[in-house]
């Protein structure tokens, strides 16, 4: 337990090297993977367009970086694939039902809110897989009942930013459907990049000990986005 | 909860936080999400913050020169906010007339608005024109008004048969360069009519294109005070 063998140094570095890839890259495109080429293309279009707007879905799932940290902290300590299935499943209903009642309805939460209540999730889920619940509260708050809530945020974010893109009614319902089909999609897909990196790190020797300090890291991560949509929300400009 | 609930919760399956699977102490916690968030100030205050929004209260951001880019962000964050409230009236207007315009008697209401309209427009010099536009599948075009600043134009326009997209926006005659207003949009129309008051002195017109699969036909007639009325290229 005490020494690192290379072996398990390069595979430490290549987990690593991974994951920042993950999750430094979408942060390169900014504002959530919505660009003004996409916005400016849903603008010029009306009608049932159903591989363009999945595309549009997945896109935005594997270069949400808010999503991606999120799922990141809920299979942090899953081992089964049952379980990573069960609460994926979870969190993917949750935000199908706010993306689609959310467009549906109009109901246009401030984008600032909701992302900042996204950036709370990732803490709240470090804090839980630290333990601190427990700790602090001397019981373990149902991981499952929180994966499908946070999901429901998720999923307004995700409304909201669909409302932003001024889709036109005609078509909207199977586009809707189409974009949430690619954003499980591209959920997939970002998952099973993690997976595969998790699963390379955990049989590394390192894996406990480093645990504790990566979800220090996931909980620093979601208060830097909770400061950056608070921020964002408090200048009058960027409404 | 139980803990057969719950299959990541810390403290079953023997690991999670801690390499011996024990529960990290209370003092511990705390101590790391102080980390945690002291660690997210910092890097909000120094690099994010900058970056985003232009804001820089230690110098950080302009040293490794973040910041210009986050008072690029913000400037133009102003200019949208500024367009977006010049158009408000105008939008509030194309939404009423937008949601007649898609009726079938789309053509005969927005015709009728526009003797009533002319009627009450004042101008110096007035000019009238009425325009056939030939739009093929998938082509564009553009009409442009010159107009003074503060002049006012009655206009309406239809299609023969089916939808255009179009965008009723000004420029000076140097753009890009120079000033650029939108003053609405609108996506599969079919006849839109109203009043271009001029934001400023240039080129004030529409840009029409068929994304359908049929050639269509726009008719624009267009009264008031403006100096002439041309085919953009």
């Amino acid at each position: 337990m005490s020494k690192w063998n290379p072996t398990d140094r390069w595979r430490a570095f290549v987990v690593l090297s991974t994951i920042c890839a993950l999750i430094a890259f979408p942060a390169d495109a900014f504002a959530h993977g919505v660009t003004a080429g996409d916005k400016g293309w849903i603008q010029e279009v009306s009608g049932v367009l159903l591989m363009p707007f999945a595309y549009l879905g997945a896109k935005h799932m594997v270069t949400g970086y808010d999503h991606l940290l999120f799922l990141l902290g809920v299979i942090f300590f899953l081992h089964r694939l049952r379980d990573v299935g069960l609460y994926v499943t979870l969190f993917a209903v949750g935000h199908s039902v706010t993306l689609i009642a959310g467009v549906l309805t109009e109901v246009k939460v401030n984008a600032y809110i909701i992302d900042a209540i996204i950036g709370f999730s990732v803490v709240y889920k470090a804090l839980d897989n630290l333990g601190a619940f427990q700790r602090w509260f001397g019981f373990q708050p149902s991981t499952k009942a929180a994966t499908l809530i946070f999901g429901l945020f998720h999923g307004f974010g995700l409304a909201t930013k669909i409302l932003d893109f001024e889709v036109s009614p005609d078509g909207l319902v199977q586009n809707l459907v189409a974009f949430n089909v690619g954003v499980e999609m591209g959920q997939l897909l970002a998952l099973s990049a993690i997976l595969i990196a998790m699963g390379y790190w955990r049989r590394t020797r390192s894996f406990g000990r480093h645990a504790y300090a990566a979800n220090v890291w996931i909980m620093t991560a979601g208060f830097v986005l909770v400061g950056y949509q608070v921020t964002g929300y408090f200048l009058p400009d960027f409404i | 909860m139980k803990a057969d609930d719950t299959p990541n919760a810390p403290g079953t399956s023997g690991s999670p936080a801690t390499p011996d699977g024990t529960l990290p102490s209370s003092r511990a916690l705390l101590r790391s999400t102080a980390i945690a968030i002291v660690s997210a100030a910092v890097i909000l205050v120094t690099v994010v913050l900058p970056a985003e929004y232009g804001i820089d209260p230690t110098r950080i951001g302009s040293v490794i020169g973040l910041t210009r880019m986050g008072e690029i962000k913000a400037r133009l964050a102003k200019e949208a906010a500024a367009n977006d409230s010049a158009d408000a009236a105008a939008a509030a207007a194309a939404d009423r007339e937008d949601s007649v315009a898609t009726a079938t008697t789309a053509i005969a209401t927005a015709t009728a608005t526009v003797p009533a309209a002319i009627a009450t427009a004042p101008g110096t010099s007035t000019n009238s024109h009425v325009e056939r536009v030939e739009l093929k599948a998938g082509e564009g075009k553009e009409i442009k008004l010159d107009m003074r600043k503060g002049a006012r134009a009655t206009f309406a326009w239809s299609t023969d048969r089916g939808v255009v997209n179009y965008d009723l926006h000004g420029d000076t005659l140097n753009a890009p360069d120079g000033d650029f207003h939108s003053y609405r949009k609108g996506v599969a129309v079919r006849a839109d009519s109203g009043e271009i008051v001029a934001a400023f002195d240039g080129r004030h017109g529409w840009y029409w294109r068929n994304r359908t699969a049929e050639p269509l036909v726009v008719t624009l007639t267009t009264r008031g005070d403006y100096q002439s009325l041309r085919y953009v290229k």
